[in-house]
């Protein structure tokens, strides 16, 4: 291809503007490398369960304490968190930048070239490329093939016996679509670290959440919300069988002297919205039971079983009561425990506010306490990131159309009406596709076209006529 | 699954094994060589539009978005497979690709059809998968992911045109490695650390193994061939890149819209990135370094594997989080 005159490298007029260190950063083999780091590292984040989100135990649970140990010490349990990581991106970042603006934007300079045209010998060098004959005149011919390049979305312009055309130029902006959309992404999320905060909170029914202990980047200028989330309800719905469904909780953003500012009632995929942060319904539990012995009420922890929750409390040595809840309003069940019982052995089913007597002691079971996972974020960088992801969908799409060029060139035959056609062109995209196009569009021109008259005239009939006549590949 | 469904799926999963062994024996006689490979594509074609009924049919049962566990995931990504390379075999002609195309769906419906039976039964959804995102995110998704599949297969037919056959070797047993560890850890309890190094081991020892063999040549390369399937694999990846693109930024809008953040690092989410940022690294080492064409199609290879592990291999090979289907909690 080094010859193929339509790709000669052409002078844009650009002047780099970062130089001195910074130019390595242009460097797409570098882009390559990181991009090939930066898997590799995630890959590795990806396979050891991460602190941050799963919490050390799990980390332990998978590999045992001392295997959990050395990965802590390597930062693979925190991969995302390490200096290396934040090196790494960062560098991705400077050559993003770099390389967008040195290498991907001046590129769009080729979208004003006008067409050129070239003549058989140098369409004949492309990549690909075809001559033949037929029995028509140049101009006839060269309309002909126009239109059939035309109905294939060629645009075309005709300079003499002369046809330059290309498709697909929109597919030329891919490149600096992706790539002001990956920009675009680094403001956003550049603006979310340094004002944005976010965090979890578990709240009992009646409780609030504040953001004191939200997190946020070291680099932070934000500022936190004086205001609260109060619960004042939470609940479960269920399928029949008994399967979570949805989670709801209604919340009021309360000021702080007390004043209600706002109510909303949200649920999995509904959050509250108030000032720029959001608070999401992630997860619900029960996570207390309240019960009365003889009148005293005393709370009592549950744990998660399945799809019920328990709470244990021992009565002597040898026996364990067990209290179980499905949710809320179902009545509770209660169990005991004996060593020589091969299963707890129900006592009773107490529905919430009634009690049974057992002994001599009147056993309550006054509520069951929901608690409500509140997930809660402000992130100020969203409508950029939001674009960015536009612009990156929009860019990637556009990079699926291949840019092509057509050339042709017709010259009049020895013969009275007849003429040579070479055609030719180039498509770095889908070039199969292209070739197949092209014998398409020769095939039908020859069937539609008149054959090429070549023993008009014996002394005509030399061997280089003869070898035109059929269609011939001169380089594929 | 009502008998209507369970025959179309049957009938799609026959079609793709009977159009494997059309392919096979097309081969072998040379005289229907052409004919066969025809009918080859036609039972190829009844077992997708087959499929595609069993699908939406399933979705209609189930008065939701038939796409909610591994099972029915499998069952797209069969019909992207099959739907991909009718496609590709339309625009170019190519017909060698359908054997591989229909063994990798054959596989596809063998191995959901060995799936436990809680996974293929219709199932409600838990409360973080009720969202009509969820068939905007995961369609795209693996429909990228059986276009990534297509891609290094067809690599794979580039090696043999090139005649790099040592590679192709290497590359095809690396393939099969994996694809040994991704079984062992679906149907049987073998330590899923060794599966892990099995799968990570063989996968870079192969690749590697393939790229510094691959100067040798056995015979005479049918250049033409090998170009043709090289234009292949890249157009496959020129498909899979957006729908990729698409299925991650989607998710990262319905995470956002769920839970309040786009992006938690969930192993599954990031298997997808690095999935993402490997193939931007092919496009790169493609459009801009102009690569040589057998060096992209080990690059392909390798990222066949690497989406092998993303799709099944982070279930089967003992990874969690919140994508792992049906383990959710
Ligand atoms: C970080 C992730 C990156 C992604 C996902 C990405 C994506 C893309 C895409 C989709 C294209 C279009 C390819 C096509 O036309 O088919 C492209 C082209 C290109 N990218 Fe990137 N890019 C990334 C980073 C970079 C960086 C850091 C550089 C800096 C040097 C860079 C330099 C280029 C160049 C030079 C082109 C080709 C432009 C052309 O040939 O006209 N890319 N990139």
């Amino acid at each position: 291809m080094e010859n193929d005159p339509s790709t000669k490298k052409i002078d844009l007029g650009y002047r780099p503007l970062f130089r001195g260190p910074m130019s390595i950063f242009a460097s797409v083999k570098l882009t390559i490398v990181l991009l090939t780091i930066c898997a590799a590292t995630i890959l590795l984040g990806a396979w050891c369960p991460q602190e941050a989100t799963v919490g050390q135990e799990k980390v332990i649970e998978q590999f045992g304490e001392e295997m959990a140990m050395n990965l802590h010490n390597w930062g693979i349990t925190d991969i995302f968190h390490t200096p290396f990581f934040l090196l790494l991106i960062g560098l991705l970042s400077m050559n993003m930048v770099v390389g967008s603006v040195e290498k991907v934007f001046p590129k769009l300079r080729l979208l004003k070239l006008p067409l050129q045209f070239f003549g058989p010998e140098q369409i004949a060098k492309m990549p690909y490329s075809k001559t033949f004959a037929v029995g028509a005149s140049p101009a006839e011919t060269l309309e002909k093939l126009q239109i059939k390049l035309q109905q294939r979305g060629f645009k075309t312009v005709v300079h003499g016996n002369q046809l330059a055309s290309e498709s697909g130029k929109i597919g030329r902006w891919a490149p600096t679509i992706t790539h002001i959309g990956l920009l675009t992404l680094l403001l956003g999320v550049t603006i979310t670290s340094w004002t944005g905060f976010s965090g979890f909170k578990p709240v009992r029914l009646g409780d609030d959440l504040t953001f004191q202990d939200s997190e946020h980047s070291k680099k932070w200028i934000g500022k936190l919300p004086t205001w609260k989330v109060h619960v004042d309800a939470t609940r479960r719905e269920d399928y029949e069988s008994g399967e979570a469904k949805q989670w709801y909780s209604d919340l009021s953003v309360v000021d702080e002297k007390g004043k209600v500012l706002d109510r909303q009632q949200i649920s999995v995929n509904t959050p509250l919205s108030y000032q720029g942060v959001d608070v999401y319904q992630s997860s619900w539990g029960l996570d207390q039971i309240v019960i009365a012995f003889n009148g005293k009420e005393r709370t009592m922890d549950l744990r998660p079983m399945g799809k019920l929750y328990a709470a244990f409390m021992p009565l002597d040595p040898e026996t364990i009561f067990i209290m179980s809840v499905r949710n809320q309003t179902m009545p509770m069940k209660l169990f005991a425990k004996r060593p020589e019982w091969e299963a707890p052995k129900l006592i009773a089913e107490i529905a919430q506010g009634k009690s049974v007597n057992l002994g001599s002691v009147t056993f309550k079971y006054v509520k069951a306490v929901p608690v409500t996972g509140l997930q809660y974020k402000s992130d100020p960088g969203l409508p950029i990131t939001y674009v960015a992801f536009g612009f990156i969908m929009v860019g990637v799409m556009l990079a699926a159309i291949p840019f092509r060029h057509a050339y042709v060139s017709v010259s009049k035959d020895g013969s009275e009406s007849g003429s040579t056609v070479t055609i030719g062109g180039r498509s770095k995209k889908a070039k199969v596709g292209f070739e197949r196009m092209i014998n398409k569009i020769v095939d039908s021109i020859q069937t539609e076209l008149p054959p090429p008259v070549v023993a008009a005239d014996p002394e005509l009939l030399t061997t280089e006529t003869l070898a035109l006549a059929p269609a011939t590949t001169i380089k594929e | 699954m009502s008998d209507f469904t369970l025959a179309l799926t049957n009938t799609a999963g026959v079609s793709s094994v009977a159009s494997f062994w059309v392919f096979v024996a097309s081969n072998g006689v040379k005289k229907w060589h052409d004919k066969m490979l025809k009918a080859a594509g036609v039972v190829m074609a009844v077992g997708f539009v087959a499929l595609t009924l069993a699908i939406v049919a399933r979705g209609f049962e189930a008065q939701r978005f038939p796409l909610a566990n591994l099972y029915e995931s499998l069952m797209w990504f069969a019909w992207a497979t099959m739907g991909g390379y009718l496609a590709l075999s339309t625009a170019y002609g190519i017909r060698q690709l359908g054997w591989l195309a229909a063994l990798l769906a054959a596989t596809m419906f063998l191995y959901g059809s060995w799936l436990p039976v809680s996974q293929q039964t219709i199932t409600p959804l838990v409360p973080a998968l009720v969202s009509y995102w969820r068939q905007i995110h995961v369609p795209p998704l693996i429909v990228s992911y059986a276009m990534f599949f297509l891609s290094g297969l067809s690599s794979l037919i580039q090696l043999y045109h090139a005649r790099k056959f040592t590679s192709l070797g290497l590359a095809i047993g690396t393939i099969i490695l994996a694809c040994t560890a991704i079984g062992l850890g679906t149907f049987t309890t073998v330590d899923t650390k060794w599966l892990q190094l099995l799968f990570v081991g063989g996968s870079v020892g192969g690749t590697v193994a393939a790229w510094f063999t691959l100067k040798q040549t056995k015979g005479e390369p049918n250049t033409k061939q090998a170009e043709t399937y090289d234009d292949v694999s890249y157009r496959a990846i020129a498909i899979g890149f957006p729908l990729l693109t698409i299925g991650i930024i989607t998710g990262g809008l319905w995470a956002n819209h769920a839970w309040g953040t786009y992006w938690s690092w969930d192993p599954k989410e990031s298997m997808a990135l690095v999935t993402w940022l490997s193939y931007a690294a092919y496009i790169h080492l493609r459009i801009h370094h102009e690569m040589n064409a057998e060096k992209l199609s080990l690059v392909s290879v390798a990222g066949l594997l690497l989406t092998l592990l993303t799709y099944l291999g982070f279930n089967s090979l003992g990874f969690g989080g919140l994508h792992s289907y049906g383990k959710f909690k």
